[in-house]
């Protein structure tokens, strides 16, 4: 009993303020996932990351968009997105004051405009995605560029209209490639 | 089998289940060097197991059930022993049942810790232990309907939910006692043991005579949601999330299965910083049963003195892992987070506080004059009953056996360290809380010695590849005892089997011996003492069917009605 009220003095005060005064948080903690649209190119990556299915991705082909989605009711703050996304478009924040008075709210979206298909027309990849990715081998190009700058912008063109190529036209032009050689091997005999 | 084995601990069991059985083993198969899958035949398993058992001081971790069909037309059966004697390792005896025969002779009456594990193949597979003395279901609801096993690859998707077959509560309650009895329903939703389990205690009197219970009321199918819907690494999220308290052993044990099974080498730093955050959650775990331990006896005062001091122990975890609870630091090939110079700085400085403090709130329980008496000599686990089903951890430390994972089969950063194994006499609850409490001040030792010699390099190992049809053993030493988890590959970047044994699903079988003997007011502290798991239901909703309107009040709402007693938030 004496050794109690002992602590029980000693101690003081031990209730804190909150929710009055801010509750101090360790620096890493990790908390709501903040997301740039600006940054993201809609890949993907995090939602195949994402283990508790809180990212979501759906596609509209009729609409040519693609709509990211985050569920903060499912989030699990487990930071795989972040660690995942290859444009740091997705960070987890110290914010852990996540209630809502209405669901809905705890849903975000994004919305993404698809590229369409230079063979076919149909949109098949979001617009952002190839433009980073063309960038990403025009920049290792120039680097690697020991030939004529001709061939160089030859090859990147020819690179830059497969990636704006839709994967069922690719399959398509391979055949009649394929064709076409074999073709002039026949003749050659 | 995909590891080039060089010193295999254990081989001498296998020599001797040959010599005492001489055609029962058809096959053995090393995981890792201290890890053999002995294939014996059907008709002659429970003489191998019971054989390991007794003859070489084996000790039942898990029975694993496997549904191998695809693979070899047959289930397999997989009993999971620790061999805890001269040559520490796991030896785990196979037996397929093939898939036109489904029977298997029971082992539960040679090997009596079998019987849970039986019961949930029995629930799970289909699969009929023939000779086992109980054979009531244990996993699925009393309403489940008949002939639908849920592990059976063919079986249901995991998002069907099937309509219950009957209303009415038929699940049998056994009563062993020889006299009348009156029956007294503890559960499923008590105040004291907030655990969904429903209890039913026959007494003549006040004194229990008997004890049954029936579990599993919130099962969630968790084998079966990471073999059908997530990946390797997604797994081990979920597996943080199995236990409220102890969820991060579960995902070391998952990790460490799998990477056992696929031969991966786990980088030095990673493992000690696993056993560091396994230790971090160790504290708060067993300062939060001492909490509960004075909140049992009514010493609701040390309860919150407990609770206050274990909040260090919460920084601690979310400082270094970034969450205070689910720490999501593991992948499989190591972590995610390495523990920086500010961190350890701060971490020696929380560890020294908290000794502190611990060793003060300890004098003061010990000192307080309704715990001693109230809790020693309750509770009794006999030592023969302790032997013969296996449970694990203070539990069965407070019963002189010293079982501990971390020394018998030192896993991850445990190798490195200098660790005793803390064990009771009493065989009480009181021997039980004081292992917990010596247990606290190993905990900080380790801390500081993981920290004090960290080894150094990277945190993770990315640089292996998945095969389909590796199995393996994973194993840790949760704070209420061994995690056991048996995990085989697949061939679509998914688990093919995952079983995650929880360490209180190998104490519960011994509750019924404890509480015989016992008065009804020792129930409570009794269940308490095993540690089982706790969660809180912080609001009620009421539902008005005749306006068919429904309320839901706050749980402050009700805490101020329950003191000032007027104003009923119902009207």
């Amino acid at each position: 009993m004496f050794k109690l009220l002992k602590e029980v003095f000693r101690t003081g005060e031990a209730t804190v303020k909150y929710p009055f005064a801010p509750l101090e948080i360790s620096k890493d903690f990790r908390g709501k996932p903040e997301h740039t649209a600006e940054q993201c190119i809609a890949c993907g990556a995090c939602t195949i990351a994402c283990p508790a299915n809180a990212l979501a991705m759906e596609t509209d082909v009729a609409a040519g968009t693609r709509t990211w989605s985050i569920s903060y009711a499912r989030c699990i703050f487990c930071a795989r997105c972040e660690e995942v996304c290859p444009t740091q478009a997705i960070k987890l924040t110290p914010d852990f004051e996540l209630a809502v008075t209405n669901k809905a709210d705890l849903t975000v979206k994004a919305v993404f405009k698809l590229a369409d298909c230079v063979c076919c027309g149909e949109p098949f990849a979001p617009a952002k995605e190839i433009a980073y990715v063309t960038a990403l081998i025009e920049a290792t190009s120039v680097t690697s560029a020991d030939g004529t700058t001709a061939a160089v912008s030859e090859d990147t063109e020819r690179r830059r209209r497969m990636l704006a190529t839709c994967p069922s036209c690719k399959r398509v032009n391979d055949l009649v490639q394929i064709a076409r050689i074999t073709d002039q091997q026949e003749k050659r005999r | 089998m995909n590891i080039n084995v060089t010193d295999r601990v254990g081989a001498s069991h296998i020599e001797y289940l040959r010599q005492k059985l001489p055609h029962a083993v058809l096959e053995e198969r090393w995981q890792t060097d201290k890890q053999v899958t002995v294939t014996v035949k059907l008709n002659q398993l429970p003489e191998a197991v019971s054989t390991l058992y007794y003859g070489r001081e084996g000790w039942l971790s898990v029975v694993v059930g496997n549904d191998e069909r695809s693979l070899n037309d047959s289930f397999g059966l997989y009993y999971v022993l620790s061999m805890e004697g001269e040559e520490k390792c796991h030896v785990v005896v196979h037996a397929a049942v093939p898939s036109d025969n489904e029977e298997f002779p029971s082992v539960t009456p040679k090997v009596p810790g079998c019987v849970w594990g039986e019961r949930e193949i029995r629930d799970m597979y289909g699969l009929r232990p023939v000779g086992l003395p109980d054979e009531r279901r244990l996993v699925l609801p009393d309403d489940w309907p008949e002939g639908l096993h849920p592990l059976r690859k063919d079986s249901m998707d995991y998002r069907l939910r099937p309509q219950p077959t009957s209303d009415n509560e038929n699940y049998q309650f056994r009563n062993d006692a020889a006299g009348e009895t009156t029956v007294v329903p503890l559960g499923p939703l008590h105040i004291t043991s907030d655990e969904p389990g429903h209890f039913r205690l026959f007494v003549d009197g006040e004194d229990i005579i008997d004890a049954d219970y029936r579990m599993f009321y919130v099962h969630r199918g968790m084998e079966k949601l990471a073999e059908t819907r997530m990946g390797y690494n997604e797994v081990t999220f979920l597996a943080d999330r199995v236990c409220g308290i102890c969820g991060y052993a579960h995902s070391v044990a998952y990790a460490s299965s799998v990477e056992n099974a696929l031969g991966i080498i786990v980088p030095q730093r990673a493992q000690a910083i696993r056993s560091l955050l396994l230790e971090t959650e160790r504290l708060h775990s067993h300062m939060l049963n001492l909490g509960l331990v004075c909140h049992f006896v009514g010493f609701d005062s040390g309860f919150m003195q407990f609770f206050r001091v274990r909040e260090k122990a919460m920084t601690l975890a979310e400082m270094l892992t970034g969450a205070r609870k689910t720490y999501a630091i593991n992948l499989i090939g190591g972590v995610r987070r390495d523990i920086l110079g500010e961190q350890r700085t701060k971490t020696l400085q929380l560890v020294a506080e908290l000794r502190e403090d611990v060793q003060r709130l300890l004098e003061m329980l010990l000192a307080t004059p309704n715990f001693g008496p109230r809790v020693a000599a309750v509770g009794l686990l006999d030592r023969k009953i302790a032997r013969d089903y296996s449970p694990v951890g203070p539990l069965v430390r407070g019963s002189g056996f010293k079982r501990d994972t971390r020394v018998d089969h030192a896993f991850a950063g445990y190798k490195n360290v200098n660790l005793g194994v803390h064990t009771g006499d009493g065989c009480d609850v009181l021997s039980r809380t004081m292992v917990r409490a010596a247990e606290i001040f190993d905990s900080l030792s380790l801390i500081e010695q993981l920290l004090d010699n960290t080894p150094e390099g990277p945190i993770i190992n990315e640089d292996f590849v998945y095969k389909p049809y590796q199995f393996a053993l994973g194993f840790t030493e949760a704070p209420r005892g061994e995690d056991i988890h048996w995990s085989m590959t697949g061939d679509n970047q998914k688990l093919y089997r995952w079983r995650c044994r929880a360490s209180t699903y190998a104490n519960w079988p011994v509750l019924r011996y404890m509480l015989r003997g016992n008065t009804v007011s020792d129930a409570p502290l009794i269940v308490g003492s095993i540690d089982p798991c706790y969660s809180c239901t912080d609001r009620v909703t009421v539902v008005d069917v005749k306006k068919e309107t429904s309320k839901t009040i706050p749980y402050k709402e009700i805490e101020r009605y329950c003191r000032e007693r007027k104003d009923s938030p119902l009207k």
